[in-house]
């Protein structure tokens, strides 16, 4: 089981109607495959940055979605077959995950250990900033003779 | 010093940009070092869905600014280029745009 995420835009004349029609019927794909859908995002009509099937806009739809990988295929036939959806992109995103989450634990092992290595020398410093005036340093007592008036 | 002048070819396999001089073949001086922008501020993720970050790479006319404008390290410039395909790919981005 892979985690892709899919991105596709569909035409601007398109009804809402149509529009989750489309999502649907991507869904129903994924799903009778055996596959979940992890999320659903509509980014509604953007501008694209160059022409595509000579329009200028399209909604956009993302969905993630967990699946055997025979799936993909499958659903990209779906979405080339669609007249409405202009262009998709499927990309799979597992590793991805994976890897972010490796250096999330990674950064968070580091944070803990510099909080557990350098707790007493940093705390007085820490304390005597806020508090403004630093922390007088014992004077060593000389041992003095005791002062008489010169002759 | 003498050698890096004469090829100024080689300048570009440097591992530091920061070299501006031998580049541009003209006197010596020195560029602070550029950090890559990503290492500096911990972000893992570079993503093709966020235009707005990937706006920062790309020239006027849509090409990819190299490493050595914009500092970047290997292995993020290696995902934010392939990013910034894939976003060109989905119509997030020109492949070429007008000026």
């Amino acid at each position: 089981m892979r985690i892709y995420e899919e991105l596709f835009i569909i035409k601007p004349d398109a009804t809402e109607e149509e529009v989750d029609q489309i999502i649907e019927q991507m869904k129903g794909v994924i799903t009778t495959a055996g596959g979940t859908i992890d999320k659903v995002d509509k980014w509604g009509k953007r501008r694209l940055a160059y022409r595509v099937d000579k329009h200028r806009e399209g909604s956009y739809v993302l969905i993630q979605f967990t699946s055997p990988p025979e799936t993909v295929k499958e659903l990209e036939r779906r979405l080339r077959v669609t007249d409405a959806v202009i262009k998709f992109l499927t990309v799979r995103i597992d590793e991805t995950l994976k890897r972010l989450e490796k250096r999330k634990k990674h950064r968070e092992k580091r944070a803990q250990r510099k909080a557990t290595a350098a707790p007493a020398p940093a705390q007085p410093s820490v304390a005597a900033q806020m508090l403004g005036t630093p922390e007088p340093l014992p004077v060593p007592e000389r041992p003095s003779a005791p002062t008489e008036p010169r002759p | 010093m003498a050698e890096s002048r004469g090829r100024p070819g080689s300048a570009s396999q440097r591992p530091t940009g920061g070299d501006k001089a031998v580049l541009s073949q003209k006197k010596q001086y020195f560029r602070r070092k550029k950090v890559c922008r990503f290492c500096v501020e911990k972000i893992d993720d570079i993503n093709y869905k966020d235009v707005k970050m990937l706006n920062g790479f790309i020239a006027e006319r849509g090409k990819i600014v190299p490493r050595r404008i914009s500092g970047v390290c290997g292995p993020c410039q290696r995902r934010l280029a392939d990013a910034i395909k894939k976003a060109r790919n989905i119509a997030l981005l020109p492949f070429a745009a007008q000026i």
